[in-house]
């Protein structure tokens, strides 16, 4: 059964290589997502009642534990909702005449690559395998970046594939090193195992100086991939420049898969090396800058897919600085985090999509009227906004509220209310920018007279016509916005077991 | 067997500062090539010695693949893309050549000390050559850097790749075999891709100085 999570999207892709009618693209589309997630739904089912899920087949490659069920549920559920939004905005892109039907089954085709190497990424066994995999999302996801040609596009897709490139090097020395570290103390034919690796990091068999020189190349390495800074320089251009439903994934999904690979090499390292304090000052380091950067360039975004971008970036660097901090609060901090700002981001990214349709524009300050124009995704993306801007009762309050807790728990205040000041300015960024779109400033008439030529011209734009485009899609960024909203009211049960489990992993200690 | 490895891994260092010492994009393809051979050479008489002990052939496999692709399609590949759009390109580095050469030097030094930090982890040999691998790392991510047009940093990232699979080999006497293939597909594809997108932005901006790829600011 749980072969399925590789068997679907394989042959989602098969079948969309094929030349068939455009009904069909979206039917294979929509289908496949809706079976991933299924599948997902079952494996971790498997996952809360055995711990792991490890179906029998030639070399047990595939392997799934709490860690990867989170990301893993995330990875189907975004991927869902984006293919089912997916439908109505190609048509519609195909109406304004800014897509060419015969490009849409290379759309769909990259689209669904990408997902299986996202998939792939957070179900392997082996560590190897996982950094391949990581590489390849890169590659599936370029010509996504770059789909609508052009010089931004193309610009945002070779400064992606060059820096995620150098990152993912870095990486693979990380790698090399993690395997030359266990060299010895892992059984034949185990090399760069997880659960042999972890196994062998908790009995003390590792060599500790190889793993803190592989820590440093594995963070740096696949931090760049998940955005975080000082090598972040790419994501506000790929996440902008890409076809909105490719941002929600790119935003919503793939950073956390980068993510995971962080997390599962500070597992190792912590467990082998006996406490987070190696692991921890750099993540928190790397965090804080994130965070830092983001909310700088936040403040002063005119145009609102880049808003959307450096708000991944932050929200990245608190993941890495709550997960840095490594109590079992902020772990869980850390995997309630990535679950909430997955859904949020994806959501606003789509419905930034259908606003980029309507009024096609992507300034901020050229957006108006959008409650009227657009009477469901217009307040959707308020109330995305305030979420995303850590505004109560949504769920990203919530698990900033406890990143934040876990940071004074821990005995870091100062940490804490550095932190807090910065969240404090990218709600200020964020609202700036909600207000400047949903309550705009009458034209004031001395700007008028200064320059009558562009005032005039914006007057003269007819505002788009009243009425939700892609109805499909509403629905689906409706469920997500509803997803948000009930997570930071209440937790079920079972993503609460899933996520202490998750965190107990990561830490390092036997699940409760 | 050490002292071909230690003498292989020098000229691969070697081979990475001609690299950068060079002025021309035909040069940058042959350096890159000459450190391609190097290291196959490396990696078939490691292979044959393991065909001797032990009688697998994997690390064979993996030289054939490395002659195959390093040495005879991708700096063909090179050649070809560059004569496409060779007409616009003009000198392509950021500082005069002796300063990168210096910076490169304080690179090697950087990675001598970083892997003295290792201590018995390794032995004084594999020490050296680690520090001949990274280098060749470091000092590919630092031509990439200093290069504005993008086949430059094409052959930056190819560099950086063959420093990699040096030093997995030098960390542990060979990654497992599927990793090693799957690095090898990965850089192909790599390849394809990035030449394919290096020829879009020629048409679309008609160069292939990445300088000019600063439309997206902020």
């Amino acid at each position: 059964m749980e072969l399925l999570l590789w068997a679907v999207p394989l042959l989602a892709v098969a079948l969309l290589a094929l030349p068939l009618p455009r009904r069909a693209l979206h039917a294979v589309s929509v289908a496949e997502s809706a079976l991933l997630l299924l599948a997902a739904a079952w494996t971790t089912r498997t996952v809360l009642l055995r711990g792991t899920a490890e179906p029998a087949m030639p070399g047990n490659l595939l392997y799934v534990d709490a860690v990867s069920a989170v990301l893993l549920n995330l990875v189907a559920a975004v991927g869902l909702a984006v293919c089912v939004y997916a439908v109505g905005y190609v048509e519609g892109e195909i109406r304004h005449g800014a897509l060419d039907p015969a490009k849409v089954r290379r759309l769909y085709l990259l689209m669904h690559a990408f997902l299986a190497t996202m998939v792939l990424t957070l179900t392997v066994r082996n560590l190897g395998a996982m950094w391949i995999a990581i590489e390849a999302t890169t590659l599936a996801s370029v010509f996504l970046v770059g789909f609508h040609g052009g010089k931004p596009a193309l610009e945002a897709a070779w400064k992606y594939i060059i820096l995620c490139s150098v990152g993912i090097s870095l990486a693979l020395v990380g790698v090399v090193f993690l395997n030359a570290a266990s060299k010895g103390a892992l059984p034949e034919g185990a090399a760069l195992d997880w659960p042999a690796l972890y196994a062998a990091a908790g009995s003390g068999a590792l060599d500790p100086a190889l793993l803190r020189f592989a820590f440093v190349f594995l963070l740096l390495g696949f931090g760049t991939k998940a955005g975080l800074a000082p090598l972040h320089n790419w994501l506000p251009d790929a996440h902008s420049q890409a076809p909105s439903p490719v941002s929600a994934l790119l935003s919503g999904v793939l950073l956390n898969a980068a993510m995971y690979a962080v997390l599962r090499s500070t597992a190792i390292v912590n467990r082998a090396l006996g406490g987070a304090l190696y692991t921890g000052r750099a993540l928190v380091a790397l965090g804080v800058l994130s965070v830092a950067t983001a909310a700088l360039f936040l403040l002063t975004q005119k145009d609102y897919k880049r808003l959307l971008a450096y708000s991944s970036i932050e929200h990245m660097g608190l993941v890495a600085l709550s997960a840095g901090l490594a109590t079992p609060l902020s772990l869980f901090a850390a995997f309630y985090h990535m679950v909430n700002h997955s859904f949020t981001k994806s959501m606003l990214f789509l419905s930034s999509g259908t606003i980029l349709q309507k009024h096609g524009t992507r300034e901020i300050s050229k957006v108006r009227n959008l409650l009227r124009t657009l009477p469901v995704t217009g307040p959707a993306f308020l109330l995305g906004l305030l979420a995303i801007g850590g505004a109560p009762p949504f769920a990203p309050f919530a698990s900033e509220l406890n990143v934040l807790a876990a940071a004074f728990s821990a005995g870091h205040p100062i940490l804490g209310a550095v932190v807090a000041v910065l969240l404090a300015l990218v709600f200020a960024g964020i609202v700036q920018a909600l207000f400047r779109v949903f309550f705009p400033k009458p034209e004031a008439p001395a700007a008028a007279d200064a320059a009558p030529a562009a005032p005039s011209a914006d007057d003269a734009a007819p505002e788009p016509a009243r009425g939700e485009p892609n109805r499909a899609g509403a629905a689906a960024v409706v469920v997500l916005l509803a997803a948000v909203l009930v997570l930071g009211l209440y937790l079920p049960p079972f993503l609460r077991d899933l996520l202490v489990r998750a965190s107990a992993l990561i830490q390092g200690v036997p699940a409760p | 067997m050490e002292t071909l490895g230690l003498a292989l891994a020098s000229l691969q260092l070697l081979a990475a500062f001609w690299l950068v010492a060079g002025k021309r994009m035909h040069s940058h393809i042959s350096a890159f090539r000459a450190q391609a051979v190097l290291l196959a050479v490396n990696v078939g008489a490691l292979g044959v010695r393991e065909v001797l002990a032990t009688g697998r052939p994997d690390l064979l496999v993996v030289c054939a693949a490395l002659v195959a692709l390093k040495v005879v399609y991708i700096p063909r590949k090179l050649h070809r893309t560059y004569a496409a759009i060779e007409y616009r390109i003009e000198k392509d580095f950021l500082a005069n050549i002796p300063t990168l050469v210096l910076a490169c030097v304080a690179l090697v030094l950087l990675v001598y000390a970083a892997v003295s930090g290792l201590g018995a982890s390794v032995s004084a040999t594999r020490a050296l050559l680690l520090v001949e691998a990274l280098s060749v790392v470091l000092v590919g991510v630092f031509f990439l850097l200093s290069r504005r047009k993008a086949i430059g940093q094409i052959v930056g990232l190819l560099v950086i790749e063959n420093g990699l699979f040096a030093t997995g080999l030098y960390a542990s006497d060979g990654m497992p075999f599927i990793v090693d293939l799957g690095i090898l597909l990965d850089l192909l594809t790599a390849v394809l891709v990035l030449g394919v997108l290096v020829l879009h932005i020629d048409d679309a901006f008609e160069t292939t100085d990445t300088d000019r790829l600063d439309g997206l600011k902020g």
